[in-house]
């Protein structure tokens, strides 16, 4: 399989969002083209032409309040979307291989090998009678064939690896003896252990206390680093994403709104979703101020409306905003909008 | 929200209106008891929101299950406006809890209100347990405790599960705004929740606390949304407090390590933070000099312990109203220096 050159819709996304001047780099690890995926058996469609790319050595986050799509998006590209979802129309590629309609089996070669997931909850993805080091042991196992106790030594150079002090007693405890932040260790680890190209991370620290998610996040950007990891970051906190990721893809309603480099996104927002994402982020500059608000509430999913999403709840809203489809246009270096403003200031400088 | 200084002007020496005194509270029996709270004293003062922050088994929950009664004391006691009330015992103490004088607010409404109840039912409920107030007093009670949460009379027939996460927190405050509390204690009300549903909630508090002159203790884990609303901020380690002051004066430059730890840790937009959290954090995994069972809770992570640090520190005051727990609080930010300039 390769990636066809069907093209996105029409009236949407000119470019994949981050797509930028690199075009089609051969260390595109994940591109989801103009992805739609459909909910309640296809009744009604939650995430609507989003496009996508993330590259090896590199950290994207989608961000955006609870229901915008985010996680469906993160399913999608793992092969793991719940019963009643699937995926209506776009594409996903994995390292340059279509693997929209691939057989359950497919997926799971692609697991673990190739893809590691980690989940905001920890606790409920392990074997609560088993021990965390058994559990990493039998992915080695099973995915590279490795030995009893070639897996040991792997197993323990793992937990060395995501800053698990004393390996060797973490790797008999079973996951009851362990804190939220070295069950999420573990978690990475395990995720890690087979060297996959890409990670995803869905809310991986909204549990954990504050001085434990700095460190993870340390950990995640240590792995790229060191291992050229490529990453797919979720959370709906815009402070974490802007911390950790290179690139930002802001959700809202099923729809990337905003997309680019992290610094030009926080720096100059250009969609007033953005710009009141970052009003309510906790900014963390610890001053007594106003405490900011995003008036009304998000569509429901699936909500049939022509032009802007956000145009019901957005100070900045014009007739035209409701007047058709919003293009993404491009707003400076990978820098995309989806915002009749933005697409103004282009046209006449 | 700005702070407003009225309201925060307690006359000094004014008796608290909550006095948690030598606080300990041991969970479990035998060789399972396990010390949660040591030697906490806490003031809660009229017209005052109070942060009180902490990481996962630091005690911030028990401390609040304490304060109404679900667990008690070992040693210590709490004084609700000059009433004893974990000396009451039996029939007195039921009736103390029935009348509702604290109010807790639980973290998760959707485990801690009844998904068979509907809204309506919710915030009555404690009215009915104290008794005394008829049908027609009651629907009235209920609908205003409903506006003053700024919800309206379309979610009273609703069940917990057909409402929004910030609907169901303002639920929840709202169950415990109906018995006219005179004190509200929220656990961690907005840490299941998004940004924008966050401040929603906060401003809430913030307003009830300006509008009502009811004092409030916000127990959380997010410094930085504490900074926008709380008047005082206190910080728990394993069970005790080690620092307690006024929120900006603590932010500004906090005096224990665990709370400049804690700054540097949160998730920020900006790089303006005059600690990073590696300067913090003590480094390599070695034995701990002034590690020992009367060591300072806090020393087997503390960068800066010194042999002083081989006994846990008291809470000492350090300026008007703030006091913190820690021998070297004057020498180590000197020692954690030059990093960020």
């Amino acid at each position: 399989m390769a990636i066809d050159n069907r093209n996105p819709s029409p009236d949407l996304a000119p470019s994949p969002v981050g797509a930028g001047s690199a075009g089609q780099g051969a260390d595109e690890v994940l591109r989801l083209d103009d992805l739609h995926v459909s909910v309640h058996d296809g009744a009604a469609t939650a995430v609507r032409g989003v496009s996508l790319r993330v590259r090896a050595g590199e950290i994207v986050g989608l961000v955006g309040e609870s229901g915008s799509g985010k996680t469906l998006t993160c399913r999608a590209a793992l092969g793991v979307l719940p019963a009643g979802c699937a995926v209506e129309r776009g594409s996903v590629s994995f390292a340059g291989l279509d693997v929209t309609s691939l057989s359950r089996r497919g997926w799971e070669s692609l697991h673990g090998s190739h893809l590691g997931a980690v989940f905001q909850d920890p606790a409920s993805y392990l074997n609560p009678v088993i021990s965390v080091g058994h559990q990493l042991t039998e992915v080695l196992r099973v995915k590279l064939r490795m030995s009893r106790r070639a897996a040991r030594r792997r197993a323990l150079e793992l937990f060395e690896a995501v800053g698990l002090r004393q390996p060797e007693r973490v790797f008999n405890q079973i996951p009851a003896e362990l804190s939220g932040g070295m069950l999420q260790r573990v978690m990475i680890a395990i995720a890690i252990s087979c060297d996959p190209q890409l990670l995803v991370a869905d809310e991986p620290t909204t549990a954990l206390d504050v001085t434990i998610q700095a460190e993870v996040l340390e950990l995640l950007q240590q792995l790229r680093d060191e291992r050229g990891l490529a990453v797919l970051f979720v959370s709906h906190d815009l402070a974490v994403i802007t911390q950790l990721c290179d690139r930002i893809a802001v959700f809202y309603a099923g729809e990337i709104v905003e997309s680019g480099p992290a610094g030009e996104i926080t720096r100059r927002p250009r969609h007033p979703y953005t710009q009141a994402l970052l009003r309510v982020a906790s900014v963390g500059d610890f001053r007594r101020r106003e405490l900011e608000v995003i008036a009304g509430q998000p569509p429901r999913v699936g909500a049939d409306i022509t032009g802007c999403r956000f145009a019901a709840r957005c100070p900045v809203a014009v007739p035209e905003c409701g007047a058709g489809p919003v293009r993404a246009v491009a707003a400076g270096d990978q820098h995309h909008v989806r915002c009749v403003h933005a697409a103004h200031a282009v046209v006449a400088p | 929200m700005t702070a407003d200084p009225t309201i925060r002007a307690t006359p000094a020496g004014a008796p608290p209106l909550l006095a948690v005194e030598s606080v300990d509270v041991t969970l479990g029996h035998g060789w399972r008891a396990n010390q949660v709270l040591s030697g906490v004293d806490l003031g809660i003062w009229p017209g005052e929101i109070v942060g009180l922050v902490g990481e996962t088994g630091s005690g911030k929950t028990t401390l609040a299950r304490t304060v109404v009664g679900l667990v008690n004391p070992r040693r210590g006691r709490i004084v609700l406006d000059g009433l004893p009330i974990s000396a009451l015992r039996g029939g007195a103490r039921r009736a103390e809890r029935r009348r509702g004088h604290v109010q807790l607010v639980f973290q998760d409404p959707l485990r801690s209100l009844d998904p068979d109840l509907t809204v309506a039912e919710i915030v009555a409920e404690g009215l009915r347990i104290r008794g005394g107030a008829d049908g027609e007093e009651i629907r009235r009670r209920v609908t205003a405790a409903l506006e003053k949460t700024g919800l309206d009379a379309t979610v009273l027939e609703r069940t917990p599960g057909q409402i929004s996460g910030g609907q169901r927190q303002r639920v929840s405050i709202a169950r415990a705004l109906a018995v006219e509390p005179r004190l509200l204690i929220c656990d961690e009300p907005v840490s299941a929740l998004d940004a924008s549903s966050r401040n929603h909630v906060l401003r809430l508090l913030y307003e009830l606390r300006t509008s009502l002159g009811l004092p409030i203790v916000i127990i959380s884990h997010d410094l930085s949304s504490l900074a926008g609303i709380a008047d005082r901020v206190v910080v728990l380690y394993r069970g005790r407090i080690i620092e307690d002051g006024p929120v900006d004066r603590v932010f500004a430059a906090p005096r224990h390590p665990y709370t400049a730890l804690l700054m540097a840790s949160a998730p920020s937009v900006r790089h303006d933070r005059p600690f990073s959290p590696h300067q913090l954090r003590r480094a390599g995994s070695g034995p701990v000099p002034q590690d020992g069972p009367d060591a300072c809770v806090f020393a087997a992570r503390c960068p800066f312990a010194a042999d002083v640090c081989a006994t846990q520190p008291p809470l000492t005051a350090i300026g008007e109203r703030w006091s913190a727990a820690c021998h070297r609080h004057e020498e180590w930010g000197a020692l954690a220096q030059p990093a960020n300039p």
